[in-house]
């Protein structure tokens, strides 16, 4: 992976394949912290204790096993975050969901990019239409300020009525809405 | 700013040109999303479909994210299902490649049989 958002993309098809109905994603990037932190919560079926720990295992699936259960992207996921100064946690119980947080320290050398937050975030709303998700962007600068973006497709979908988030404008409408708050919320070029 | 009265406006368009079709979906295109597909580029192949889709106006074709389907080889991949016909499945895709066949195959029914990677019943 080559940056933080395809890594982000990666951890929500996780979500929809564990049946999430609603998935939460957090991105905050506060300077005087020195942090960037991504959360990825999800009220899908959740993981077992040992489940939960090979999944954070990259020499877990073996060939012997011709049932792939789990793969790399959590683990390289993890291993990114872990090689610049930040960590990772993954929580989860059977029937509870998942909660996953990736800290990354902001000017380590070795971070990589954030990527492109919209193309990930717009094509996981779009392609999993049976899944909410709730969207919340936060940035504190140097001088204190925040600057902050909060997007539903609950909201969006309660609006459009009957008609399908996959209908061409509101795709059109979901990109420009997201594409605004990374650009309010200055997360562009990070 | 975007507001939610741009999305009434956009509903009520939505339901007048719903009105007019029998079936909602004719065609459903589905971008391998799994960790081998992402990190060999399906996302700005979903990216493109779906600014074909949003531009062109193909309002009964649904775009969906799928995970890995053991064509790991051939990411990303695409499969086009219209009812009644065989699953055509494309690999290799690229953005360019990927916009080629929305134009030719979902918008004017012609299969591009140069990124075929299988097709079944």
């Amino acid at each position: 992976m080559q940056d933080i958002s395809l890594h982000l993309l990666d951890i929500i098809e996780n979500s929809v394949r564990a049946h999430a109905a609603n998935v939460w994603i957090t991105v905050v990037v506060d300077i005087l912290k020195n942090r960037l932190t991504i959360t990825v919560k999800d009220d899908g079926v959740g993981m077992d204790e040992q489940t939960l720990r090979h999944a954070q295992d990259p020499f877990y699936t073996t060939k012997l096993e011709r049932v792939k259960k789990v793969g790399l992207g959590i683990p390289l996921f993890k291993q990114n975050a872990e090689m610049c100064g930040g960590n990772f946690v993954m929580n989860s119980a059977k029937g509870r969901g998942t909660e996953l947080t990736a800290v990354f320290q902001f000017d380590h050398v070795d971070r990589m990019p954030i990527g492109s937050l919209a193309d990930t975030l717009v094509g996981s709303m779009i392609g999993h239409p049976e899944t909410d998700f709730h969207i919340h962007l936060s940035r504190r600068f140097i001088s204190g300020d925040e600057a902050e973006f909060e997007f539903s497709t609950a909201v969006i979908k309660e609006e459009l009525g009957g008609i399908p988030i996959t209908y061409p404008d509101v795709i059109a409408y979901c990109n420009e809405a997201i594409n605004e708050g990374i650009k309010n919320t200055k997360m562009e070029e990070l | 700013m975007k507001t939610l009265e741009e999305l009434r406006k956009i509903r009520e368009k939505a339901q007048q040109d719903m009105k007019l079709r029998e079936s909602n979906t004719r065609v459903k295109v589905v971008v391998g999303m799994g960790t081998s597909g992402i990190a060999m580029g399906a996302r700005d192949v979903m990216k493109a479909i779906l600014d074909e889709v949003s531009k062109r106006g193909l309002a009964d074709v649904v775009v969906t994210q799928t995970g890995e389907k053991g064509l790991s080889s051939m990411e990303p991949v695409v499969d086009v299902i219209e009812e009644g016909k065989p699953v055509v499945t494309y690999g290799n895709m690229t953005p360019d490649k990927a916009r080629r066949i929305v134009a030719e195959h979902i918008v004017n029914g012609r299969i591009v049989n140069d990124y075929v990677v299988a097709a079944q019943r």
